[in-house]
């Protein structure tokens, strides 16, 4: 009889949760919210002078977990806008076949020339579509939203002498900058509109 | 039976599995010649396996007489990759290692760095991290509660209702680890000192209503698993681990408090932040399967109170302690060794490392990782005998395995 | 030139055949979406509106799938087995009054044709888990004998409760039965609605729904019987299991609940046989999403501790009420 009495409970719960509103989010027509931190693929950027920020210094190949990144230096040549003497990358090719997201070649970028999206990269048919080419990874910049994480973003808050961080999405590199020297801020109680909300979950519903 | 499984030697098997009379490397040549044994191998390819482990089961109708199981399908030499890698390169691959539950992994091979490199960690790191590590037990026990009910229920069944629900759950604790980390899955949030992604403005107050909302819903889900007499039915009296026999294989975790064992690291040599707040440690006395998930479903929601309180108390501070990673080459140890161990979700996460010294003083010389699930997998041959093979998905269930950790 | 009453069964046999299976096809739809709906998600969405499409979908890709033989497996019993649980489940359906006097045939053997083909049931599944050389599939097909043998007996039991009251064996006569006198489900108050509740579970054991769905038990089995199947062999199985599902529904609506007798004196008739039979499909649709299921041993013990001689019992009840007390009607008249 313990059966029947249980069942009847459980049943009731499943009918309960069946006019619940339903958590799915049909991908193609509708996105999710992921964030401004979300690290989906990659894009080269652009300096304040409009020109490539990339150095090819390698330390990003150096990094690399899993190895994906090949840049080829190019010889050192003045800058159109400053005229001052600075590298430049040849060549930048960034696998995401084997790509695991880790974010450190973001990290120790010492130009914050690359940075992650916020937004998918496209599903392709062949190997080769996963290959991010120099070409490829400048449209990005263009195409995507960028993700919040640069390297002197990230840099700045992993100060060891740095009290808490005051971070906001921030994409220009300048209010970083601000943002890491300025002193601990209160800590913030009130969410802001437009705080991150990627968990459309909790809020789904009140019941 | 097969010479090789006939000349193993009884005398292997410890003391205690006596009281259970079960004897794992049973010679079957003596069994009742009229019985006809099958051999099922039960993966590596079975939906109910947990990734891709090999159980050989020999049959007498649906009774076990015999139980081999077969690990190392998803070896990947993670601890040969991580000598060749250097220390900062290490944190993202571990992640791979537990995929249930990254953030333990993270932190316990940074610990393990830590512990060799002698770097403190900051308080609010610490902090940082023992509220990662709660949250992230939830969504492994809720993660491990889901896929109990699809062993029991069936992928076309209640399981699946229990499934979606606990997977909506534990999706809201990934959505929040996303908005600190920018990664739902493979964090890499960990460094060595401390963390690297400081928690955004608000957050504290996502946490709190997502966890109001799990903890509002676990008790619902609840009456489709332990407090529902079918789902008691199948548990209780079921896979019996005593606890001499759990203490001898180093089984640890919820397993181990469900024998009866009241160990837990978080309280008995705490890391990160928990010697500043009081965990109390769940048990049960059975080491049935019904033991198990109860000393889990509490486990969880002691983790919720935990999680509250640990995300009020952050204190102000710097989150890493040594110089955040520019180069792969940066930290250089010592000759000298560490092993640190933490409790994840599953039980002892042991990281033991020798640093290179001169030649290779960038990467450690040799590592270990010992994962708590390769010891509970080596319960199977005691627990399975005796049993049907509809247990066998019940006690393999109630261990919680992840293949990518007990094969690393 | 066909004699008339072949034509009769053709014509009559086709229609419900062809009707059950669109039934089926839709009832799979209806699944999806409610089981949907309790877990959260939208369910089929994408072909034609609400996913109103997708079993056609679905058959239309099972179709095109290829049809693996296993080298092993003996081919004449794996080739043969999947159309004949269709054809077995099917043929139940032949006495089954849909409305009024509106049934394939009219027999007098009407409840034993039912329960003798819902036996049978249990020999194409023997012969598929042994035919196709696999051992999860004869462990599935050695667990739904067991099973399917052992939930036979209050099956049949219990279905003697409304024969015993009608007085009759032939379905349609036992629904005018109870549309003159009063549903068997609800007077007398014992033994009709008891009868009921372990015919619904022998059901659910037969069609192999959860809580009772041993035989498939995916999770252990990984498919049961079905494991080697692909392709449309494979849906056949999957129809089947559904057909019998709708087909189990339609006869308890029938035996218990009045069939199509309408209730507060409205109009008898088709409509209602389908909205009792659909109401039950709904229970047990609800029944299997939101229950684990029982292990084999378990289920063996429910059904020869509990359910046999609780079934027994009602019988001799239901004897006793009918030799004792048959001027004893309702409270309402009737």
């Amino acid at each position: 009889m313990g059966y029947f009495f249980d069942a009847a409970r459980a049943m009731a719960m499943s009918l309960k949760s069946a006019f619940r509103k339903p958590t799915t989010i049909e991908y193609p027509f509708e996105k999710r919210d992921q964030g401004p931190r979300a690290r989906l693929t990659f894009a080269l950027v652009h300096d304040e002078h409009e020109e490539e920020a990339c150095v090819g210094c390698l330390m990003c190949q150096k990094i690399c977990p899993s190895q994906v990144i090949t840049v080829v230096p190019g010889k050192k040549r003045p800058s159109e806008a400053t005229g001052k003497k600075r590298g430049f990358a040849d060549d930048f090719v960034l696998d995401m076949n084997a790509c695991i997201y880790c974010e450190l070649c973001v990290q120790v970028c010492p130009t914050d020339a690359i940075v992650m999206t916020q937004e998918h990269m496209r599903p392709g048919f062949a190997r080769e579509d996963l290959v991010l080419t120099m070409d490829k990874l400048y449209a990005n910049e263009q195409e995507k939203e960028l993700s919040w994480g640069r390297a002197s973003i990230l840099l700045a808050m992993q100060d060891p002498k740095r009290g808490t961080d005051q971070e906001r999405a921030v994409t220009k590199k300048k209010s970083a900058a601000k943002a890491a020297t300025k002193p601990k801020p209160e800590p913030k109680a009130e969410v802001k509109a437009d705080e991150p909300k990627a968990d459309t979950g909790p809020t789904e519903d009140a019941s | 039976m097969s010479a090789s499984s006939a000349a193993r030697p009884s005398s292997a098997a410890p003391a205690s599995a006596a009281r259970l009379g079960v004897d794992p490397h049973r010679d079957l040549s003596d069994y009742d010649p009229e019985a006809d044994l099958m051999v099922l191998n039960m993966g590596p390819q079975h939906p109910s396996t947990h990734g891709v482990f090999r159980l050989k089961l020999h049959l007498d109708g649906e009774t076990i007489v015999r139980a081999v199981p077969y690990v190392g399908y998803l070896h990947r030499g993670v601890e040969k990759l991580l000598e060749e890698l250097t220390f900062v390169q290490a944190t993202p691959i571990v992640d791979k290692n537990d995929y249930v539950s990254p953030m333990t992994n993270e932190q316990a091979i940074n610990m393990a760095f830590e512990a060799l490199l002698g770097i403190e960690v900051p308080r609010r790191a610490r902090y940082m991290r023992t509220l990662f590590a709660e949250m992230q037990r939830i969504a492994s026990h809720l993660l491990w509660l889901s896929t109990f009910g699809i062993d029991m229920g069936g992928a076309l069944g209640g399981g699946t209702t229990l499934f979606m629900h606990c997977f909506r759950e534990r999706e809201w604790i990934l959505d929040l680890f996303e908005l600190v980390t920018g990664a739902r899955f493979h964090y890499n949030t960990h460094t060595i000192g401390g963390n690297r992604h400081d928690i955004p403005a608000g957050w504290a107050k996502q946490v709190h209503t997502t966890l109001d909302l799990i903890a509002s819903r676990i008790d619902e889900y609840l009456e489709l698993s332990t407090t529902n007499s079918i789902f008691v039915a199948r548990t209780r009296g079921v896979g019996i681990l005593p606890k001499e026999l759990a203490l001898e294989l180093g089984i640890t975790g919820p397993i181990l408090r469900a024998s009866g064992v009241d160990h837990d690291l978080r309280r008995d040599a705490p890391f990160h932040a928990y010697d500043e707040i009081e965990v109390k440690v769940q048990t049960e006395p059975d080491g049935d399967c019904l033991s198990r998930a109860l000393v889990r479903v509490r486990e969880m929601k002691e983790s919720i109170r935990l999680s509250k309180l640990l995300v009020d108390g952050i204190p102000e501070g710097p989150i890493c302690g040594a110089r955040p990673i520019k180069n792969p080459t940066q930290f250089k140890a010592k000759e000298g060794q560490a092993y640190v161990a933490l409790e994840t979700p599953r039980g002892e996460l042991g990281t033991y490392v020798i640093g290179g010294g001169k030649n290779k003083a960038a990467s450690p010389y040799r590592l270990k990782i010992r994962p708590p699930s390769l010891h509970a997998l080596s319960a199977l041959p005691y627990l399975l005998p005796g049993h049907s093979i509809s247990d066998t998905v019940v006690i393999l269930g109630s261990l919680d395995p992840i293949m990518g950790e007990a094969d690393r | 030139m066909i004699p008339p009453i072949v034509l009769h069964g053709l014509i009559y046999g086709g229609v419900a055949a062809i009707a059950l299976l669109t039934l089926t096809a839709w009832g799979i739809w209806f699944e999806r979406k409610f089981a949907g709906r309790m877990q959260s998600r939208l369910g089929p969405t994408m072909v034609g509106w609400a996913g109103l499409l997708q079993p056609l979908a679905d058959v239309l890709k099972l179709l095109q799938k290829e049809d693996l033989v296993p080298a092993q497996a003996d081919r004449t019993l794996y080739l043969l087995s999947p159309p004949l649980t269709v054809f077995f489940t099917l043929a139940t359906v032949a006495v089954i009054p849909f409305g009024v006097d509106v049934a394939v045939a009219n027999l007098p053997i009407g409840v034993p044709w039912i329960l003798a083909f819902s036996g049978l049931m249990v020999f194409p599944v023997w012969t598929a888990g042994w035919a196709s050389a696999n051992k999860y599939a004869l462990l599935g097909a050695m667990r739904a004998v067991a099973q399917g043998i052992s939930y036979e007996i209050p099956m049949l039991l219990t279905a003697l409760v409304p024969v015993i009251f009608a007085g009759s064996m032939n379905v349609n006569e036992i629904v005018r039965w109870q549309a003159e006198h009063h549903w068997i489900a609800l007077w007398p108050p014992g033994p009709g609605l008891f009868a009921f509740v372990i015919f619904f579970l022998s059901c659910l054991a037969e069609a192999n729904r959860i809580p009772f769905d041993i035989p498939e038990a995916e999770s252990e089995l990984v498919a049961g019987v079905t494991t080697e199947y692909s392709g449309m062999r494979f849906g056949l199985f999957y129809l089947a299991e559904y057909l019998h599902t709708l087909v189990a529904s339609a006869v308890a609506s029938a035996l218990f609940f009045g069939g199509w007798n309408g209730i507060f004196g409205l109009p008898d008739g088709i409509h209602w046989m389908l909205a009792k039979t659909l109401t039950l499909f709904f229970l047990i649709t609800w029944i299997r999403w939101s229950l684990l299921r029982f292990r084999a041993d378990q289920l063996m013990r429910i059904c020869w501790t509990y359910l046999v001689p609780a079934s027994l019992a009602l019988v001799m009840i239901s004897a006793l009420w009918v030799h004792y007390a048959p001027q004893l009607g309702p409270m309402w008249g009737g």
